[in-house]
């Protein structure tokens, strides 16, 4: 059921980036509306798709649900971010109206949700007590919607830095008409800045905790704790930075693009090394029903 | 059978002077309508006078009425004027209507225009159903074509591309201020644009005290001291300059440190001045836009190459309106000479019935009946064919073929359709809905 309602769920996403890819050079309105309900559909999808995981899963707690469906072995964090991403999209959409962000975020989903549910691969054990772990389940929430709102943000800065670089340049491109103003762009990306960094400190903390109580250190010597921790300086330094001298504008855009890079390594550093991931985050990766 | 006509004549024939003594004012429009109107064989007619073109669109009895609606245009305007003929005729009100025949190819006030001299002509009493259908028709065209091409997007004038720009970096303009340095009138405009477009704030500063409180005033903003500049733009969002200094006034020092005092919010310097008044190295600063004449010429000028390029699609939509809008008038034809045949079968039928049925004398209800379901189904049958490849054809020769051949030319219009019934004030017509079809002479070649 769970694997049926993803699929369906990714055939949604992808018409809807079909649909804002078009709507990139046939400017129609249709088009927009289109791809807003396919992403909403394939999301309702999505989220149907976890909660008959976690009802599978029968009270073995929300890791061992695998955020999906326990037919697959591997990506299912990614399935829960692209779901967040898509989720943080519409609801930006629904304030602001921006569709050209849709066009960024709908592809992105598709290239996430393909590796994570289509492509096999190897299972990894569980530790047991991380299975009822609350702290595990804030923890993953924590980071994908952190990791979802500055994937937001960092959409939102690229799109700053190609208009902020067209209204320098004085040559406005075919898709100028269709960018927002700087201002938007640098007052939403701001906001969803700030969050990302909520849920990141909030994902740090727990996830010290998690690796407490699976590894008994809370501060392990692994790239993806590095990364996390170089991520979550910059953007605290970034938000010093704009708090206090008042930064906006390209060198924000950049940081956050860099924030969410080192971000983006955090997830690798899982993936690359397996033989010496935590039990939380195989946890994460693979829930291992079978 | 009723054709479409216009004449007259636009920018592409006659030049501004000719045109501006062609012009019909709004006091003289309903006495031109009316002029119109009672011109032998004329049923319904428009006018359409705008600063790029006088044209007269009519529903006439004959093509030869476009020489009477040429002469009422006076000698000036035959001179040069243009006749279009149906097929051409309706085309060329498709391309005015969706501006593709303006000046500045995807200009908003065309369909205005064109709303309004349909409202003349509704008033006037000289705009009947078959005129009123083309309009909406083609005002539906127009629709289609600024939705689904970018015709119509992107400012082409220096003002106007001044304003979007300013949209472009600061979003929306309430609460925003705006500084105005000089006098120049495009300065003045683009200014009024910006208030007009929600600035809170309109700063009028000049070297004369006397000069910044009278412009202030009739641009509706506050007069500022020129000494007070550095302050003034660490407040102002966006800068016009418009001053005949030989200097650059707003320097790139003078604005770095505004920008910084600003927390580097952005600021949007608009150089409208020769030579010009604001460094050009300010817009390597951070946050800082300056956009002087060159540059927003170059902006406009993209802009209509970018609506150059939307042309093609725009004409496509155009094609495939007028060919929705021809075949709804076919398939109305059809539907008119069909319901025509059919009553005068079932007429002739009937009256045959009656007359055997009174040569045969009693008959009880029953064997009645028979007769005259024997006469339907004849009836029935004799015309199932020509009904099947009439309907097939939807019009067109077939049809013209039908009515000619039964004589019904003059069949009552099924839809009610009255092309003599003109538009009274009290009878206002809805342009709005999508056009169904008219008794113009267009015959829907594709």
């Amino acid at each position: 059921m769970a694997t049926l309602l993803v699929h369906i769920a990714l055939l949604a996403y992808a018409a809807a980036a079909a649909a804002y890819l078009v709507w990139l050079v046939r400017p129609r309105q249709a088009l927009v509306s289109a791809g807003r309900t396919l992403l909403f559909a394939g999301l309702l999808l999505h989220l149907g798709s976890f909660a008959a995981a976690v009802s599978l899963s029968q009270g073995e707690g929300l890791a061992r649900a695998g955020f999906g469906s326990d037919a697959w072995r591997g990506g299912q964090l990614f399935s829960l971010l692209a779901a967040a991403t898509v989720a943080g999209y519409l609801a930006l959409d629904l304030r602001y109206r921006l569709p050209v962000a849709g066009a960024f975020v709908a592809p992105v989903t598709v290239a996430v949700m393909v590796p994570a549910h289509l492509v096999h691969g190897g299972t990894r054990p569980i530790a047991p007590e991380l299975t009822h772990s609350l702290a595990l389940a804030v923890h993953v929430f924590s980071a994908a919607a952190g990791t979802a709102a500055l994937a937001l943000a960092f959409a939102l800065s690229l799109l700053y830095l190609v208009s902020e670089r067209q209204l320098k340049s004085k040559q406005p491109g075919r898709l100028f008409a269709r960018l927002p103003s700087l201002e938007l762009i640098e007052r939403v990306g701001w906001h969803l800045s700030v969050w990302g960094f909520v849920f990141l400190s909030v994902a740090i903390a727990t996830g010290s905790l998690v690796s407490h109580e699976s590894s008994g250190s809370a501060f392990p010597i692994a790239p993806k704790q590095g990364f996390a921790v170089l991520a979550w300086a910059l953007l605290a330094g970034l938000i010093q930075a704009r708090l206090v001298a008042g930064w906006r504008g390209r060198r924000v855009a950049l940081l956050v693009v860099a924030g969410f890079l080192l971000l983006v390594g955090t997830y690798a550093g899982l993936l690359a090394a397996p033989q010496h991931v935590s039990a939380a985050a195989a946890a994460l990766i693979a829930p291992g029903r079978g | 059978m009723p054709v479409l006509l216009c004449v007259g004549l636009s920018h592409k024939q006659v030049p501004i002077a000719v045109r501006e003594q062609l012009a019909v004012s709004a006091e003289d429009l309903p006495g031109r309508l009316a002029r119109l109107r009672g011109l032998a064989g004329v049923r319904e007619a428009m006018l359409l006078s705008t600063c790029n073109r006088l044209e007269v669109f009519a529903v006439a009895d004959a093509r030869t009425c476009a020489d009477d609606l040429l002469r009422d245009l006076g000698p000036l305007a035959a001179e040069h004027a243009l006749t279009r003929y149906e097929d051409e005729a309706l085309l060329h009100l498709f391309r005015v209507t969706a501006s593709l025949d303006s000046m500045v190819v995807g200009e908003a006030q065309i369909q205005g225009q064109v709303k309004e001299a349909h409202a003349r002509a509704l008033e006037a009493g000289a705009c009947g159903a078959a005129l009123s259908r083309a309009l909406a028709a083609a005002l539906s065209a127009a629709k289609r074509v600024r939705t689904e091409t970018a015709i119509a997007r992107g400012a082409v004038s220096i003002s106007s591309v001044a304003v979007q720009m300013a949209h472009k970096v600061l979003g929306d303009l309430s609460g925003r201020a705006v500084l105005l340095i000089g006098a120049g009138e495009m300065a003045q405009l683009a200014a009024r644009e910006l208030h007009a477009g929600g600035a809170s704030e309109l700063l009028v500063a000049n070297r004369s005290a006397a000069v910044a409180e009278a412009l202030a005033q009739e641009v509706g903003g506050i007069a500022v001291g020129i000494a007070e500049l550095p302050a003034l733009l660490e407040r102002a969002d966006v800068v016009l300059c418009s001053t005949a200094a030989h200097q650059p006034i707003v320097t790139r020092e003078l604005v770095g440190r505004a920008i910084k005092a600003r927390r580097y919010r952005a600021l949007f310097l608009i150089d409208l001045a020769l030579p010009r008044n604001v460094e050009p190295a300010a817009n390597q600063l951070e946050n800082v836009y300056v956009y002087d004449l060159d540059d927003l010429e170059g902006v406009a000028a993209q802009n209509r190459e970018l609506r150059q390029q939307e042309v093609q699609r725009a004409e496509a939509i155009v094609l495939e309106e007028i060919t929705a809008y021809a075949r709804a008038k076919q398939e109305r034809a059809a539907v008119r000479v069909l319901a025509g045949l059919r009553a005068q079968a079932q007429a002739l039928a009937d009256a045959e019935v009656e007359r055997t049925l009174s040569l045969l004398g009693p008959l009880n209800e029953r064997q009645q009946k028979s007769v005259r379901s024997m006469a339907t189904a004849i009836v029935n049958k004799l015309l199932h064919g020509p009904t099947a490849r009439l309907r097939g054809e939807q019009g067109g020769p077939l049809s013209d073929a039908a009515a000619e051949l039964f004589g019904l030319q003059d069949a009552p219009d099924v839809s009610g359709d009255d092309t003599d019934r003109r538009s009274s004030p009290e009878q206002p017509q809805d342009t709005s809905r999508k056009p169904q079809a008219d008794v113009l002479s267009l015959t829907g070649r594709k």
